[in-house]
């Protein structure tokens, strides 16, 4: 408990943990809002409008690849002790190094389901308002649409989870922060283009939260203008235990790698 | 554990880095209720030898132990336990007291320690800054801070007088000194000898990774000698050594004098009518003896 008192304190006394809410309000409420707003119908090229569910899938499943935000704090935050040498002064604390990854471990996910629910629930709330401002009813009931916002807010967790398990790994920041980015960013979106290799891309975690968020456009779009056949993605039950199953795998990482490492 | 007097033992401990050996075969032990100094040029192994004792190193071989435990076993490491390995381990964008804040709920200590300690420290002032705009003083004084969080019964420092003024290092000379005399048990690094020569009892020397001495700082240094110019030196010399000194040349007209004092000496040579132009008590400095034990015969050539 003493561990974990102390891990928040150590994230609550720095700034990052307010420029990553605020980052989370303007990329849910402004993003999504300004989308909205525009409306897709407008986009060039045109997407299908808010009023239609594709539209509404659409605007949302675009949050998804804000994830390397995420994933980049995440990144950051489990590079950050070995960054500033504080690792050292950590373990001499708490030599039972378990106990205290493991409460940073928690930690980061406190702080990515904080993350996850200002992004998704900014986001609801600019769209639910852009609607009624606007007049338009949306393509999907509005439980549904909850339920696709909620989805989105845990994948974010998970992603921050997944920067930590990639920090963990590598412990230098700059390669942390620059591998999670760069994959998420760019390696994943080229690999959905590569034929033969984009059938791994359900598997991939951009896959598995495609199909968690029921967010299929840029995989069709991208598979229409390549003439291949539509990546056939997860259902959303699988794609769900997918991401679980990176967040484990993530998290482990997270606690078991620095276990027994020399600090030096 | 307030109260106990605990030693730090380390026996045949080995650190390999591939090929390289770090620390080998290294055993010593380091007495409550003293300030002992862990001395030898840089790249010696001190370093990793105190992170071996605190369990951020797992050594190759050997173990050590504080007060008989492993220092992964310790129920209350913080309390126990207080280190300072880098004089500089602080998240940027923290004040001090949110670093002290979160190592004292890490500790389990109430947060009135944190303001105990920013005073104890003469860091009052400086509580709330950024930790990035520290001097560096003003950062060994922080990381003493965090080491003294628990009020531990052991205190392991390395290189602590690095980047601290004159007046800081008497400071901590005299903060070492109390916590010793409070029968604490205190490890001094050092590669720097006159800074720490003044408070330490007892010495642990290595080079290249091995023991080279260890003990009381007064055995190791021998009784002084005496240093005497004399026009008349041959015959100072005979009536010195009737009287049971053990004398030896040291230059023309000199000579050092061993098993008389200073006193003495000059007692002799007016029995004998003798002139005596200089008359020097010389005390080892831990320095020649440090330079003697960690000088390699292969590389003074």
């Amino acid at each position: 408990m003493n561990l974990l008192r102390a891990e928040l304190r150590r994230v609550l006394a720095t700034r990052m943990w307010g420029g990553l809410l605020l980052t989370a309000v303007a990329l849910g409420g402004g993003l999504v809002g300004l989308m909205a707003l525009v409306g897709p119908e407008n986009f060039d090229p045109p997407m299908p409008g808010l009023h239609t569910e594709e539209g509404l899938r659409s605007i949302l499943g675009i949050l998804g690849f804000t994830a390397f935000v995420p994933a980049a704090a995440g990144a950051l935050a489990a590079t950050s002790e070995y960054r500033h040498g504080t690792a050292a002064v950590t373990f001499l604390f708490a030599p039972r190094r378990g106990r205290v990854l493991a409460a940073k471990l928690a930690t980061h996910a406190i702080v990515g389901l904080g993350y996850g629910i200002a992004l998704a629930g900014s986001a609801g709330a600019a769209l639910f308002a852009v609607a009624a401002v606007r007049g338009v009813s949306l393509g999907l009931p509005a439980p549904t649409v909850l339920a696709l916002l909620a989805r989105i807010g845990v994948a974010m967790a998970v992603y921050l989870l997944v920067g930590t398990g990639v920090g963990a790994l590598l412990r230098n920041q700059i390669a942390a922060v620059c591998v999670v980015v760069g994959y998420l960013y760019l390696a994943e979106p080229v690999l959905m283009m590569i034929p033969g290799v984009n059938a791994l891309y359900p598997l991939l975690p951009g896959g598995a939260t495609a199909a968690l968020t029921d967010f299929t456009y840029v995989a069709d779009a991208m598979s229409a203008q390549l003439g291949s056949d539509a990546v056939a993605l997860l259902p959303p039950a699988a794609g769900a235990l997918l991401l679980t199953g990176y967040a484990i795998a993530a998290a482990a990482i997270a606690v078991v790698v620095p276990m027994r490492r020399d600090i030096t | 554990m307030t109260g106990d007097h605990l030693s730090i033992e380390a026996s045949g401990l080995t650190k390999r880095y591939g090929d390289v050996t770090a620390v080998h075969d290294l055993t010593f032990t380091v007495r409550p209720g003293a300030v002992t100094g862990f001395l030898g040029p840089n790249g010696a192994g001190k370093t990793t030898t105190l992170r071996m004792l605190t369990g951020l190193v797992t050594p190759t071989s050997g173990a050590a132990t504080i007060g008989g435990q492993p220092y992964g076993r310790l129920t209350q490491p913080s309390r126990t336990v207080g280190a300072v390995f880098d004089g500089n381990a602080f998240h940027p964008g923290h004040t001090a007291r949110d670093h002290l804040r979160l190592y004292a709920a890490m500790a389990g200590c109430p947060d009135s320690r944190v303001a105990e300690l920013l005073d104890l420290l003469g860091l009052a002032h400086a509580a709330d800054r950024r930790t990035r705009g520290f001097s560096t003083g003003m950062r060994q004084r922080l990381s003493l801070a965090t080491a003294l969080l628990g009020d531990p019964r052991v205190l392991l420092l390395d290189e602590p007088s690095n980047g601290l003024d004159p007046e800081g290092m008497s400071w901590l000379r005299g903060l070492l000194r109390r916590l010793a005399d409070e029968g604490r048990t205190v490890l001094v690094s050092s590669h720097v000898l006159h800074e720490v020569q003044q408070v330490v009892d007892d010495v642990v020397v290595i080079r290249r990774g091995e023991l080279v001495a260890a003990g009381p700082w007064s055995r190791l240094t021998g009784p002084p000698t005496v240093l005497v110019t004399s026009p008349d030196a041959d015959a100072l010399a005979t009536a010195l050594t009737a009287a049971a000194g053990s004398v030896e040349a040291a230059g023309p007209g000199r000579l050092r004098v061993r098993g008389l004092d200073a006193p003495r000496v000059a007692d002799l040579a007016a029995d004998h009518r003798l002139r005596i132009h200089e008359l020097v008590t010389e005390t080892t400095s831990l320095e020649q003896l440090f330079l003697d034990l960690t000088t390699d015969p292969a590389e003074a050539r």
